[in-house]
This record gives C-alpha cells, sequence and structure tokens, in this order.
C-alpha cells in the first residue's frame, strides 16, 4: 500500500515455473514475497500447470496451493468441453465455484480453438451464467473474436491483459463498442495510453495486474501511480475495479 | 524502498537525482497510435516522474526521412533545450555524409541515431563509415538499435565495429531485446568497454538489469524508455526497483549518460591542454 493509501489487487499473476524464462520456482512463497516488494495487497493467480501442460491438474493444483492463502485468489482455465478435459460447462463452472474460484482464463492460442467458434461457446455462457469474469492475453485472442464474445454475452465481464503498445487502434473500437469488455495494465505500453484510455472510457474499464513473474511489476506499478490520473481514479483502477467485478459478477454458489 | 519508490508511493516527481533518458523519440509513428506524441507531453510525463533531460530522434528520421526528420529532432529540441538533446540519425540510403556535415557541428545534437533493422541495411555495412568515422574522431556516442538474432544489427556486428573503431561509444539500444540478446549483449560489453548497454524495451525486467550492471558494471549500462514509441514508466520503473546499489542506480539513470553528453566539451579542453601544456 502507498503511503497515500493507494491499494493494488494483482488481477493477472500466475503461480508455477516457466519452461523458457527465467522466474524462478513460482512457489505461493515467492509470489508473496514479490508482492511485498511491490506493494500489492492481493493477486488474482492462475499457475502455470493449467497454461502450459493439463488445465485439469493445474486447476486442481492451485486450489491446493492457494488453500490457505487470504492474499491470493485462484483463476481456472477454462478448455472448450469437446473433448471432456474439464467435465461438462456445468460441472467445470459448479467445481470452480465450490473451490472458491474468481476468475477463468483462456488461452485459444496455446489450446488450439477459436475462442469465439461454436466449441467454445457452452463453456463461456457457463462461465457468464455463474458471473466469472474472463481474463484474456491479447496474444491469445484477436479483437474481432473478444467483440463477438462480448456482444454475444453483454453480462460476461472480460479483462485484456497483456496489449503491448502497437493495439489502441483496435482496443479502442471494441472498447467504444462494447460495455462489458475492460483492460488490463499489464503491458499496458502505450505513451500516454492509460490516460487516453481513461479519458475516453472510463477509468471503470481499466484494472491494475502486472503479468508477473514473466513481467516485472515494477511496470505496472509505476505506470499507474506515476500516471497523470487523480487519486480517485487510481484507486478504482488499483483495487476498485476488480473487487467490483469479483464481488457483484460472482454468483453464490 | 529506496527515495525513488519512496517517491512513486507517495505520487509525487522524484528529485533526488538526475536521471537522463537515452533512448527517446517524438512525433507520429505509422504502425500505431500514440495518443500524444508530440515534446509537450513528454515533457509533461518527464516532469511528472522527475526525469531531467532525454536524448532522441524523432519517428520520422527512423521510419522515413533522415533530412526532414532530423529538422524535426531539432525542433523539438528548440521546444524544450534544457529538457532535450537530439540524436542525429543516419540513413545509410539517404546521404549519410550529408546529414554529418549538415548537423555533426550543431549543439543540438548530442548523439547519432542508427537503425539499421528498420533500414535493412548491416551496422557493418560501408555505407555507414562516416558515422564510425565521426565517432571516433569527435567521441560522440553512436545508438543503434540491436536485437538478438536479426541480419542487420545483431550482436556480434556490435562487437565488430567496438573492434574496428575502438574509441567509438556505441550505446547497444535495447542491449540485445530478448533474454537471449541479453547474454549476448553481456558477454560483448565485457570485452569492449566502449560498449554501453542502453535497456529500454518490452522483454527486459528489473532482474535482467541488475545481472548486467552485476557482469558489466553501472557504468556500462543507461537507461532509455524508447518513450513516445513506449510509455517512459515502463522502463522506469524496471530501474527504480531493480535490485541495485545507490550509486550505481545513479549511474544507470543519468550519470553516465550526462558524461557521455559531454564529448564536446571533453575535445574542447583537450584541444586546449595542447595548446597551453609546455
Amino acid at each position: 500500500m502507498s503511503s497515500r493509501g493507494h491499494v493494488l489487487l494483482d488481477a493477472d499473476a500466475m503461480l508455477g515455473r516457466h519452461p523458457a524464462r527465467d522466474v524462478g520456482a513460482g512457489t505461493v512463497a515467492e509470489a508473496l514475497a514479490g508482492m511485498d516488494r511491490f506493494g500489492i495487497s492481493e493477486a488474482l493467480v492462475g499457475h502455470t500447470l493449467s497454461w502450459l501442460h493439463d488445465p485439469r491438474t493445474g486447476n486442481q493444483a492451485l486450489l491446493e496451493l492457494v488453500a490457505g492463502q487470504p492474499r491470493l485468489h485462484p483463476c481456472w482455465v477454462m478448455l472448450p468441453d469437446t473433448c471432456g478435459e474439464t467435465g461438462t460447462p456445468a460441472e467445470f463452472v459448479t467445481a470452480a465455484l465450490e473451490g472458491g474460484v474468481r476468475a477463468v482464463r483462456a488461452y485459444p492460442v496455446d489450446h488450439g480453438y477459436d475462442l469465439a467458434g461454436v466449441d467454445a461457446a457452452p463453456v463461456l455462457d457457463a462461465v457468464a451464467e455463474a458471473g466469472l469474469p474472463l481474463l484474456l492475453d491479447a496474444a491469445q485472442t484477436t479483437w474481432p473474436q473478444v467483440e463477438a464474445v462480448a456482444a454475444a454475452r453483454p453480462h460476461l465481464a472480460i479483462v485484456v491483459g497483456g496489449l503491448g503498445y502497437r493495439v489502441l487502434r483496435q482496443a479502442a473500437g471494441v472498447l467504444a463498442r462494447t460495455e462489458n469488455v475492460h483492460l488490463g495494465l499489464a503491458n499496458l505500453s502505450s505513451h500516454c495510453g492509460l490516460e487516453w484510455l481513461v479519458e475516453r472510457f472510463g477509468e471503470q474499464r481499466l484494472l491494475f495486474g502486472t503479468g508477473a513473474p514473466t513481467r516485472d511489476p515494477a511496470e505496472a506499478v509505476t505506470r499507474l501511480l506515476w500516471s497523470e490520473l487523480g487519486d480517485g481514479a487510481v484507486a478504482a483502477i488499483g483495487a476498485g475495479n476488480l473487487r467490483s467485478l469479483l464481488r457483484e459478477k460472482v454468483r453464490v454458489a | 524502498m529506496n527515495p525513488l519508490t519512496a517517491a512513486l508511493r507517495e505520487r509525487r516527481p522524484q528529485h533526488s537525482l538526475r536521471i537522463v533518458d537515452a533512448h527517446a523519440h517524438a512525433g507520429p509513428y505509422s504502425l500505431f497510435f500514440i495518443p500524444d506524441a508530440g515534446p509537450a507531453a513528454m515533457v509533461r510525463v518527464m516532469d511528472r516522474c522527475g526525469v531531467s533531460h532525454a536524448v532522441l530522434s524523432s519517428h520520422l528520421a527512423i521510419q522515413l526521412d533522415a533530412a526532414a526528420g532530423n529538422a524535426a529532432t531539432a525542433a523539438v529540441v528548440d521546444h524544450a533545450p534544457g529538457r532535450f538533446t537530439g540524436y542525429l540519425t543516419v540513413n545509410p540510403w539517404q546521404d549519410p555524409v550529408g546529414e554529418i556535415g549538415k548537423w555533426g557541428d550543431d549543439p543540438r545534437f548530442g548523439g547519432v541515431k542508427l537503425h539499421p533493422d528498420l533500414h535493412v541495411y548491416p551496422l557493418t555495412g560501408p555505407r555507414y563509415a562516416p558515422v564510425w568515422e565521426f565517432a571516433q574522431r569527435t567521441g560522440c556516442p553512436v545508438l543503434t538499435h540491436t536485437y538478438d538474432g536479426s541480419p542487420y544489427n545483431d550482436l556480434p556486428m556490435v562487437e565488430e565495429m567496438a573492434v574496428r573503431y575502438p574509441g567509438a561509444v556505441i550505446l547497444a539500444g535495447h542491449a540485445g531485446a530478448t533474454p537471449l540478446g541479453f547474454d549476448a549483449a553481456i558477454e560483448v560489453a565485457q570485452r569492449r568497454p566502449g560498449v554501453v548497454l542502453e535497456v529500454c524495451g518490452s522483454y527486459n525486467t528489473g532482474a535482467d538489469l541488475a545481472r548486467m550492471v552485476r557482469e558489466v558494471g553501472p557504468r556500462q549500462v543507461v537507461f532509455g524508455s524508447d518513450f513516445p514509441f513506449i510509455d517512459l514508466r515502463m522502463s522506469l520503473g524496471r530501474v527504480l526497483f531493480s535490485d541495485l546499489s545507490d550509486d550505481a542506480r545513479a549511474a544507470v539513470l543519468g550519470g553516465t549518460m550526462t558524461d557521455l553528453l559531454q564529448w564536446r566539451d571533453n575535445a574542447r579542453r583537450a584541444r586546449s591542454s595542447q595548446v597551453t601544456a609546455p
């Protein structure tokens, strides 16, 4: 927490090892130490086992790792139910809610499916019905896919992170035509882009996230706290918007 | 918490160090939208964070037209002379000798910028020879884009130029740009004291930066942001939080680059001492 009281909740963090980056062992202890270093109070975390090996076992392992960790909130990885790997859509979201999962992340590129296609639709419908936010990395999808999924499910909150600095033309169009698409701060690196987005679309469309550990949390922390935004907007982006999404959206299991 | 991160947490500009951004640009860029790419917004961002100075080349110069772009760079410097110094962009296809002749003595320019990837021409090619001869003769630093595996500006090519022109100061922009590139850049800088690693980019972390400083020393690593191509605060944040001593952080953030920009004064002093020597 900053001396001016800004609480930071990380909507984009990960436990586990990475096969191609030197990010440590990805333990809970390392994650908590990193959060302390950067003044981050709580984090929504996934696990690289779910992303880079097997969603089903990774999702279960994540619940065991964050059990008893009040600062870490689990985020599961979804798959289309075409092969039954994570159960039926109803089974998937029921298990997620019973396990205290607060959001769902999708990797359509790495997991080989079309986010906006018919195969993913049933599980996306179930995720939306359960009120779980859907988290995406920009590199894992396309903006037309994001828009199509958002338009088909107006009550599904979608958070797209990892924008980089080259996609404002596309992202701005989707933000203008939807109300349920949000952007994460992890690698949101257009010059003055954060301020431009807030001015154009409102602070409620932005959420703090670091992309840790593959991205350095110093980026998002510095970008937000040294932004030209007022303290109210910084508080909303730093924590309030995510709290609202999680509190208002998740249906009691 | 160091004084810089303390200032950040309080959301006030830092004033404990002179921060110099060794890698900046200015103006629009066709590949993507930059919300506010002009010098006024650049100064505003610098003031917000407490960055004293930035050394820049206009996007026009690197992307399309060196002559018009160098004039644009000079105009940006004129906008805030105490805050900006220009890099003279040399495009190997657009009259290198003429551009160096036109701007080489202009005090608004403090370095030369090369972008071999954009200009599709190797750093080691003969069209760049006037740049290296100028740099060797004057001490004017040369910032070149680098990228691991590039056919035009990979780290072995930086080393080749450092060997051929041992008096030249070469800023390796992005320090190779990727984790593999960082390893290669460190090895080159360890062997070639004239090579200085500049750390902006999309794949760098504070841990990478700390490793560079451990391996090559703080006088061969400089902060750059690439702004407004990329927001300045991305790279600056990595340096703020990286595991560096106070002295090393001061050198990386501005001390070294401030010294490197003194090449004209150094040359004047050298000439003066030669005249007065018995």
